[in-house]
């Protein structure tokens, strides 16, 4: 028999939005300037040049020098990568147990739900920051605590989404089906619900990547977060801060990069909820 | 001051692969129009329209006069300011359109209140007594998710006809409700012309269009192939689809070749018992199931036909009795849905969904292609996905998916009844066929207890009263 086809055809991969499309051509340029620069430009970012300090840009510094004489296009460069770095590192630390966690929970529902649930319940009645800095107390200008402070943050959001997002799924008649049909849970969780829940895991994604540079620029800018002379974002804005008179357009750089990373990742994430 | 509430001159849709044919019609006071037509055939976009909300990326044209008001079909926001005083929309599927954490009178009150433009304590009382006319007086303080599929059809009706619109458009009203509660939204629907309102109702349901009355419009694909007064459409189609789509009523169906000798039960059943949510839905059943034979299930929405239909399929606990399978079927209990895009994952092709299910138990890849030529189905359509199929295709296809299984015992939960009548003869016939063929026990749901009567070989009835227990009754088969 013929028939209408009402709705477009369903595409494997939703096509990007016009702000998406900005988000992620920013993210590329950032990318590609955090990767490209220390490649092109022989430039280390721990270099100190005590005769050339706080200069403006010019041809051979093409983003001038900081207050010890420091390339700002290499620190700036190493600085994104390091920021990039640490946001993929926690969100996929964040996400893998999160998605498993809130599966086996809205799947199993019961006693383990319950447990996973007060798990999770326990760790957000910290505030997301006061849990990092407990663990910065703990190991100071540690890389790892704050990784993992980061992580135990944001892998709560992927656990309740996924949950909430499970439970309707394995009572739904697709998933019945399947399992009559003699499919095991593999299976099941490959077709029925990861193709449901990826959309929101990767929107999650997206905004976490976002909170994770932010929460490390604003531990770095109080001082409690990496320690010079690492290249961070935060931290070289405080230590730019005291010569904003000076040199402001210096000063400019990490809050402008920091600016675009999570705009470019906020663009990405937002996406019409239809 | 004028003789008609709405004029609809060549009103046209185009856009996204969609096209409907330019189409007049005229509705004065006390007018019933139906629109009858497969899925697909464009029947809801009439409506929207005329509403002026038709999704993006169509189009109409044409004019339309309403009330001595004149618009332009195209100019969607137009009508905005209509809705509720001079247009109200029954919805789909209306427990949809309910918000699900308000009580019931509160929902009916709202438009009383912002519509009509009363007071809080009026609208109030007059929630209520709309409530009380439609046998709804008990249910005003329950939310939705209490309410069964008809009651939240009234109440959605109450709401919408709060502002005291003369002109009612019903889409599919009857969508997924049994018999007595269908007959009882025709009642409602037709209160309408009776006040001298007008009354434009989408249905694929041929009875529900013969209740109506009025003028019946036959659409196919988006282009009007009868129209004319009831009486004289539905008894006389003169087009060669109409005729079809009469013929698919029940009650004309021909009869299945008769069951053979009846042979071990697949599924036996004693003293079955459920209650749900303080509400027995029935004590003491018991049934059995052979090899090949049709059971149909009949009974009010909510009496627990889908429950006890997956009790024997082993998916849901019984209270007391026990179930017996068939031994040595692993697999060989199956189920149909109501809804087949929902019993699909809606992001794989058809192929790939197939192919799982093969390389998962080894199937025989040469009995597919005669078992699909045997449903119908084109192995075109194996390159899209399932909601890129109509839903008797898919239908189809879920078919043959627990056929591949060979299963001994088949729970078909109202297979059919989101299917137009052509599509829905067609499927069942081909189930009952494969079923008597294959030696597969089928339980069939229904809530049309013409179409039980037709094609099963016993029916069991379950009443929602709570002090009855189930019957098993034998039909005219014998």
């Amino acid at each position: 028999m013929s028939t209408l086809t009402l709705h477009p055809a369903r595409r494997r991969l939703p096509a990007l939005n016009g702000r998406q499309r900005l988000g992620a051509t920013l993210l590329a340029l950032l990318l590609a300037f955090a990767w490209l620069v220390p490649w092109l430009f022989d430039a280390d970012p721990a270099r100190q040049q005590l005769t050339r300090i706080l200069q403006l840009p010019s041809l051979a510094e093409p983003l001038g020098t900081d207050h010890l004489g420091r390339s700002l296009l290499a620190r700036l460069a190493a600085a994104v990568q390091l920021s990039l770095g640490m946001a993929l590192l926690s969100v996929t630390t964040a996400a893998v147990p999160g998605v498993l966690l809130g599966v086996i929970a809205g799947w199993r529902g019961g006693w383990l739900d319950r447990v996973l649930g007060s798990l999770a319940d326990a760790c957000l009645a910290l505030p997301g920051l006061l849990l990092v800095l407990l663990l910065v107390a703990i190991a100071p200008g540690n890389f790892w605590a704050l990784y993992v402070g980061i992580s135990l943050v944001l892998w709560i959001e992927y656990f309740r989404v996924v949950r909430a997002r499970t439970r309707v799924l394995v009572t739904s008649p697709q998933l019945e089906a399947s399992r009559l049909l003699g499919f095991g849970p593999l299976y099941l969780f490959r077709r029925h619900l990861w193709p449901e829940l990826a959309p929101q895991v990767l929107t999650l994604a997206a905004f976490g990547a976002a909170s994770a540079i932010l929460a490390m620029a604003a531990l770095g800018f109080v001082s409690v977060g990496l320690r010079p002379p690492t290249a961070e974002l935060g931290l070289m804005m405080i230590e730019l801060l005291p010569y904003y008179h000076e040199a402001p357009w210096a000063m400019a750089q990490p809050i402008v990069v920091l600016f675009v990373l999570v705009l470019s990742l906020n663009l990405l994430a937002g996406r019409d909820p239809r | 001051m004028s003789t008609h509430l709405l004029l609809a001159e060549g009103i046209a849709i185009q856009g996204e692969g969609v096209t409907i044919a330019p189409f007049s019609y005229l509705l004065g006071p006390g007018d019933r129009l139906t629109l009858l037509g497969e899925t697909g055939s464009g029947k809801s976009l009439i409506a929207q329209a005329i509403m002026g909300t038709l999704p993006k990326g169509l189009r109409a044209e044409g004019r339309l006069v309403i009330d001595g008001e004149r618009f332009d079909a195209a100019d969607n926001a137009s009508r905005r300011a209509l809705w509720g005083h001079r247009l109200a929309l029954l919805p789909q599927e209306p427990w949809h359109a309910l918000d699900p954490t308000m009580r019931a009178v509160h929902q009916v009150a709202e438009s009383h209140r912002h519509v009509a433009g009363r007071g809080r304590r009026d609208a109030m009382y007059a929630a209520w007594a709309d409530l009380g006319e439609l046998g709804l007086a008990e249910a005003g303080t329950k939310l939705p998710g209490e309410l069964s599929g008809g009651m939240a059809q009234r109440v959605a009706f109450a709401a919408a006809s709060a502002g005291g619109a003369p002109i009612v458009i019903a889409d599919e009203p009857t969508k997924g409700l049994d018999a007595p509660r269908r007959d009882a939204v025709v009642e409602l629907l037709a209160r309408t012309p009776e006040a001298a309102g007008a009354l434009l109702t989408i249905t694929h349901d041929i009875d529900v269009a013969r209740r109506l009355g009025g003028e019946v419009v036959i659409l196919r694909q988006g282009q009007v192939v009868e129209r004319g007064p009831a009486q004289q459409v539905l008894t006389h189609p003169q087009s060669e689809y109409g005729q079809r789509l009469l013929a698919a009523e029940p009650s004309r169906w021909p009869r299945p070749q008769p069951l053979g000798e009846q042979q071990a039960p697949v599924v036996n059943a004693d003293g079955l018992a459920k209650t749900r949510g303080g509400r027995e839905l029935f004590r003491d059943l018991s049934l059995t199931v052979s090899p090949g034979e049709i059971v149909g299930v009949v009974g009010p929405s909510g009496c627990g036909k889908s429950t006890l239909g997956d009790m024997l399929l082993g998916i849901t606990s019984s209270d007391a009795g026990h179930v017996q399978r068939a031994t040595g079927h692993p697999l060989g209990f199956q189920k149909l849905y109501q809804d087949p895009p929902a019993a699909f994952s809606p992001h794989w092709r058809l192929s790939r969904l197939l192919d799982d299910l093969i390389r998962r138990h080894r199937l025989d890849r040469a009995k597919i292609l005669p078992l699909m030529m045997r449903l119908g189905l084109d192995e075109r359509l194996l390159t899209r996905r399932p909601g890129e199929i109509s839903g008797g295709e898919l239908q189809r296809f879920a078919i043959l998916r627990v056929l591949l299984l060979e299963p001994c015992f088949l729970f078909a939960d109202e297979p059919t009844s989101r299917l137009d009548p052509i599509t829905q003869r067609q499927t069942l016939e081909l189930l009952v066929e494969l079923a008597r063929e294959r030696h597969c026990g089928v339980m069939l749901v229904s809530h049309d207890p013409a179409l039980v009567e037709r094609i099963c070989d016993k029916r069991i009835s379950l009443d929602g009263t709570s002090s009855l227990t189930g019957r098993e009754l034998d039909t005219a088969m014998a």
